[in-house]
C-alpha cells in the first residue's frame, strides 16, 4: 500500500479526539475524509502532514515511516483550509516559495512557477499580491503552491469551503482533472457528501475519531456499515443506476 | 422571584425618567463632550499658533528667526539624537518581541514582569539607574571595573532612551507577532523552510511595517523627551531640553511657542507615515480565529537568532539591574564609602512627603475614573452615532498623542492664564492635562471593544422597547467592561508617570510625586529618588492590582 496510517491515536486535554484509526490507499488515487464537525479530520490531516505527533501509531508512506519527521522533511504538501497564503509575496513568489529549498536557480524556479500558474489558469496575475485576487483565485494558487514541489502526497482541508456553490463544482472539476494529469495522490478533507460521492476513488468516513468505513463510494452506497453511515450520507434521497450515473432525490413539499 | 420583581420595577422607573430626559440628556451628554474636546485639545493648540507669531509689535516671524538662528545645534541635536535611537530602540524591540513570543512558561512570566514594571515607571529611572551604574562614581564603572570617565554627553542620552522605549514597542510588535496568519507559518514549513527561512522569509517580512512604525514612534518620543537630555546631557542640549529652559529659565512664552511648532513638523510628517504603515501592517496580519502563537526556536534560527537573543539578553540583564539598583538604593545609606541597609530615607519621606503621596494618588484615580468614562461615552458617539463633524473630531482626540508632552502643557499655560478661565495653578488644570493627554489612547481601547458589540445587539436593545439611554446604559457600557480595565490601568499609571505635559502647570506649592522625583535626581539626592521612584511604581502596581482582582471577582458572580 502506498499511504498507511495505522492504530494512530490523539488526545488533547485527555479527551480522545482520534482514537485507534488505521487506513491505507493506493498510490494515484484521490480519497476523501468524511465526517461532521468536529470529528478529527483535521486532526487527522495534521498528523500527516507533520504538525500534530500522533500519541501512538505509524504513518508509512511508500515504505518510508514519517511518523517522526518534521514537517518540512516530509515529501508532503498541503492546501490549508485558510489557503496560509503568503500576504507580502506576489503570486509567482508564493508558487515558487518550496523550490528554494530543493535546489533550483531563480531563474528554472520562475519558469516552473509560471508553468503551474499557467495550469490553474492565473498566468497572466503572476505578478499580483494575494489581497489583489478573489478567494477562488486564491484557492487555485494554493494548490499550485502545494503541487509544484511535486510531493508524494497532497493534503487538502475543506479546500473549498470559502467559495459559492457554483464556483465549487467548476473547482471540483478542475481539481479532478489536474489529480489525473498529474497521477497525484491526494486526501482530501470535507463535509459536503456530495462533493466527496463525486471526487473521491474512496471514502473515509469518521465519527468522534473513528474510523466507520473506507471504501469506495459505490461500495459504501450499497453496503453501507451502520445506520450512521446510511444517515450521514443521505443514502435514501441517492439512486446509483445501473450504468453508473447518481441521482439525487429532492423532494419538495407543496 | 422577588429579586426579579424588584428589578423590573427599578427598571421601569428608571425608563421613565429617561423617557421625560432621555433625549435631551442624549443631546446634553454630545455637547459637553464635544465643548470640552474644543475647549482643552483645540484651544490650546491654537493658542500655540498663535503666540508664536505675536511679538511685542504685532504679528511677526521674530520668533521663528531666533530661534533657527540661536537654536541650530539644539535642532541638528533632536534629529541626531532621534534618528539613532529610533535604530537602536527599534533593533532592541524586535529581538525582545522575537524572544518573548517564542518563550514559555516561567521565562515569559520573569520577561513579561520585567516589561510591566517598565510600563509603570516614572520616566526618570533609567537616567538614574544610569548615574549610579554607569557615572562618575558608578558603581559599576567606578567600583567594580574601576575606570573614571564623563558619562554626560550624548551618547549616554542616546543609549538611554533606546532602552527607555523598548518595552512599549517590544509590546506592541510582539502583538503584531501573534496576528500573523498561523497557517502561512505552517505552509512554509510543509513547502520545506525550516527555522532561520520561517524567520526571515516569513515574519520579519510581515513585521516589517510594524518595524516601521516603532522606528517613527521612537523619533518622536525621543525628539519631545526632555528629561533625558536634562539629566544627563551635560552640555549637549537638544530642542526639548531648551524649550524646558526656556521656560524654567527665562521664561520666554513666545519664543518656548515657536520651538514646540518646529518641533511639531517632524512630528507630524513622522505621524502622517505612521497612518499609512499601520494600515499596511493590518492588510498584511489580519489573522483570525483561534491563534497559535509563533512558534519559533530562535537557537536553531542561525545568526540572526543569535543576535536577536544576545540583544535581548543584554536588555533584560540591564533592566534588572537597573531595577535592582534603584530598588536596593533608597534602603542604602553610604558611612565611609561602604553601605549598609537603613530606613532614613523612608522616615524622612513619610514625615515630609505624605501630603503629596495623597495628592498624587488622587488625582490620578480621578482622572482614570473620569477619563475612562469619558472614553467609552466618546468612542460611542463617534463610532456608532452620527455625530456631526465626527473625523475632525476623531482626529483633535488624537493631536495630544502626536503633539509632545511640554507642547501641550505650554498651550495650557498660554490658553487659561487670563480671565474669564484663569485656571493656571489649580488642580482643575492639571487634571484635565492628563485626561486629554491620556484620551487618544483609551479612545482607541474603547473603540476596539466596541467593534466587538454587534450592531443587532444595539438593535435588539431598541427594538424590545428601550430608548437611547437604555442602550447605552445596558448594552455599551457594560459590554466595554473589558475595555474599562485596561483604561483605567493606562489612565491610572500615566497619571502618576507622566511629567512633560504638566511639568508648568503645577504650582510649586502642591506638587506631585513624579517632580518631587525629578526635583531629587536634579539636585543629586538619588537615594531620596530611588525610594520616590519606587514608591510610585508599587503605588500604581497596588491600585491596578486592586482594580484587576475587583473585575474579575466581579465577573465571576456574574457568571455564576
Ligand atoms: N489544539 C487543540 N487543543 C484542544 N482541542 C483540540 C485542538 N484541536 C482540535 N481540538 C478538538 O479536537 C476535536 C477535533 O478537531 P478537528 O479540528 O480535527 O475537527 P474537524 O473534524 O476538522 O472539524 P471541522 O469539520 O469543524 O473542521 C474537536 O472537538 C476540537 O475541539
Ligand atoms: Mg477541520
Amino acid at each position: 500500500m502506498y499511504l498507511e496510517l495505522s492504530h494512530l491515536k490523539k488526545q488533547f486535554d485527555g479527551k480522545d479526539v482520534v482514537c485507534d484509526l488505521s487506513l491505507t490507499m493506493e498510490k494515484g488515487k484521490l480519497l476523501c475524509i468524511l465526517g461532521s464537525s468536529g470529528c478529527g479530520k483535521t486532526t487527522t490531516l495534521n498528523m500527516i502532514g507533520g504538525f500534530l505527533t500522533p500519541d501512538s501509531g505509524k504513518i508509512l508512506l511508500d515504505g518510508q515511516d514519517l511518523t517522526r519527521l518534521p514537517p518540512e522533511q516530509r515529501p508532503v504538501s498541503t492546501v490549508f483550509q485558510s489557503y496560509g497564503l503568503f500576504p507580502h509575496m506576489t503570486l509567482l513568489e508564493n508558487v515558487i516559495y518550496g523550490l528554494k529549498f530543493r535546489g533550483f536557480s531563480k531563474a528554472d524556479a520562475r519558469k516552473k512557477g509560471r508553468e503551474y500558474l499557467d495550469m490553474v489558469g492565473l498566468a497572466d496575475r503572476a505578478g499580483a499580491f494575494i489581497h489583489e485576487i478573489s478567494g477562488g483565485q486564491q484557492q487555485r494558487v494554493a494548490l499550485a503552491r502545494a503541487l509544484i514541489v511535486e510531493p508524494k502526497l497532497c493534503l487538502l482541508d475543506e479546500p473549498f469551503c470559502n467559495l459559492d456553490a457554483a464556483l465549487r463544482v467548476k473547482m471540483r472539476e478542475e481539481l479532478k482533472k489536474l489529480q489525473r494529469d498529474l497521477d497525484m495522490t491526494m486526501v482530501f478533507v470535507t463535509h459536503d457528501q456530495e462533493e466527496a460521492m463525486i471526487l473521491s476513488d474512496s471514502m473515509a468516513i469518521m465519527e468522534q475519531g473513528h474510523l466507520l468505513q473506507n471504501d469506495t463510494p459505490e461500495r459504501i452506497y450499497r453496503n453501507p456499515a451502520n445506520d450512521f453511515v446510511k444517515r450521514f450520507l443521505n443514502l435514501d434521497d441517492l439512486i446509483w443506476t445501473q450504468d453508473g450515473k447518481l441521482m439525487k432525490i429532492i423532494s419538495h413539499q407543496m | 422571584m422577588k429579586s426579579n420583581l424588584n428589578r423590573i420595577e427599578k427598571g421601569a422607573s428608571g425608563d421613565a425618567l429617561f423617557r421625560i430626559f432621555g433625549n435631551a440628556a442624549d443631546k446634553l451628554i454630545i455637547a459637553v463632550l464635544l465643548g470640552s474636546i474644543c475647549l482643552f485639545v483645540l484651544y490650546p493648540i491654537i493658542c500655540i499658533f498663535w503666540q508664536s507669531f505675536v511679538g511685542e509689535t504685532g504679528l511677526t516671524l521674530g520668533a521663528y528667526t531666533d530661534v533657527l538662528k540661536g537654536y541650530r545645534t539644539s535642532l541638528w541635536n533632536s534629529l541626531f539624537t532621534g534618528v539613532l535611537t529610533a535604530f537602536f530602540c527599534t533593533v532592541l524591540s524586535v529581538a525582545a518581541a522575537l524572544v518573548i513570543s517564542s518563550s514559555r512558561g516561567w521565562v515569559k512570566l520573569l520577561l513579561m514582569g520585567v516589561i510591566l514594571i517598565t510600563m509603570v515607571s516614572p520616566p526618570f529611572v533609567s537616567s538614574l539607574a544610569y548615574i549610579q551604574l554607569y557615572g562618575r562614581r558608578g558603581w559599576i564603572t567606578y567600583r567594580l571595573l574601576n575606570i573614571s570617565w564623563d558619562p554626560y554627553n550624548c551618547w549616554g542620552v542616546i543609549w538611554m532612551q533606546s532602552i527607555s522605549f523598548v518595552p512599549l514597542n517590544a509590546l506592541f510588535l510582539s502583538g503584531i507577532l501573534t496576528k500573523i496568519d498561523a497557517a502561512s507559518i505552517q505552509a512554509a514549513r510543509d513547502l520545506g523552510a525550516g527555522p532561520k527561512h520561517i524567520l526571515l522569509d516569513v515574519v520579519l517580512p510581515l513585521m516589517r511595517p510594524g518595524i516601521l512604525v516603532t522606528l517613527l514612534l521612537t523619533f518622536v518620543r525621543s525628539i519631545a523627551d526632555f528629561g533625558t537630555p536634562t539629566i544627563i546631557g551635560g552640555r549637549f542640549n537638544t530642542l526639548a531640553s531648551d524649550i524646558y529652559m526656556q521656560l524654567v529659565g527665562y521664561s520666554n512664552p513666545a519664543k518656548a511657542a515657536a520651538m514646540n511648532v518646529i518641533l511639531l513638523v517632524p512630528t507630524l510628517l513622522a505621524f502622517w507615515a505612521y497612518r499609512v504603515m499601520l494600515q499596511k501592517s493590518d492588510k498584511l496580519t489580519s489573522g483570525k480565529g483561534k491563534q497559535d502563537t509563533v512558534n519559533l526556536k530562535l537557537l536553531r534560527c542561525g545568526i540572526v537568532g543569535w543576535i536577536a537573543l544576545i540583544l535581548s539578553m543584554l536588555f533584560f540583564v540591564m533592566m534588572v539591574l537597573q531595577y535592582v539598583c534603584i530598588f536596593s538604593l533608597g534602603f542604602m545609606k553610604v558611612t565611609k564609602g561602604s553601605y549598609s541597609f537603613s530606613l532614613q530615607y523612608l522616615q524622612q519621606l513619610l514625615k515630609y512627603d505624605t501630603a503629596t503621596i495623597w495628592r498624587s494618588v488622587i488625582y490620578a484615580l480621578i482622572v482614570s475614573f473620569v477619563g475612562t468614562f469619558f472614553s467609552m461615552l466618546f468612542a460611542y458617539y463617534t463610532e456608532r452615532r452620527n455625530v456631526p463633524g465626527r473625523r475632525f473630531f476623531d482626529f483633535l482626540v488624537m493631536m495630544p498623542y502626536m503633539i509632545p508632552g511640554t507642547c501641550f502643557g505650554i498651550g495650557y499655560i498660554l490658553a487659561f492664564n487670563k480671565e474669564p478661565m484663569k485656571l493656571t495653578g489649580t488642580a482643575l488644570i492639571v487634571m484635565a492635562c492628563m485626561l486629554f493627554k491620556q484620551l487618544p489612547t483609551t479612545t482607541k481601547l474603547c473603540s476596539a471593544a466596541l467593534t466587538q458589540v454587534p450592531r443587532t445587539l444595539e438593535w435588539s436593545a431598541r427594538d424590545l422597547g428601550g430608548g437611547r439611554m437604555a442602550v447605552l446604559r445596558d448594552v455599551i457600557l457594560p459590554s466595554m467592561r473589558p475595555a474599562f480595565l485596561s483604561c483605567f490601568a493606562h489612565n491610572f499609571s500615566s497619571s502618576m508617570t507622566t511629567a512633560g505635559a504638566i511639568i508648568f502647570l503645577i504650582n510649586p506649592g502642591k506638587k506631585l510625586l513624579v517632580f518631587q522625583l525629578f526635583d531629587k535626581v536634579y539636585l543629586g539626592e538619588y537615594p531620596m529618588a530611588s525610594l520616590l521612584a519606587t514608591l510610585i511604581i508599587v503605588i500604581v502596581l497596588a491600585v491596578e492590582g486592586l482594580v484587576w482582582l475587583i473585575s474579575w471577582k466581579e465577573g465571576k458572580r456574574r457568571v455564576s
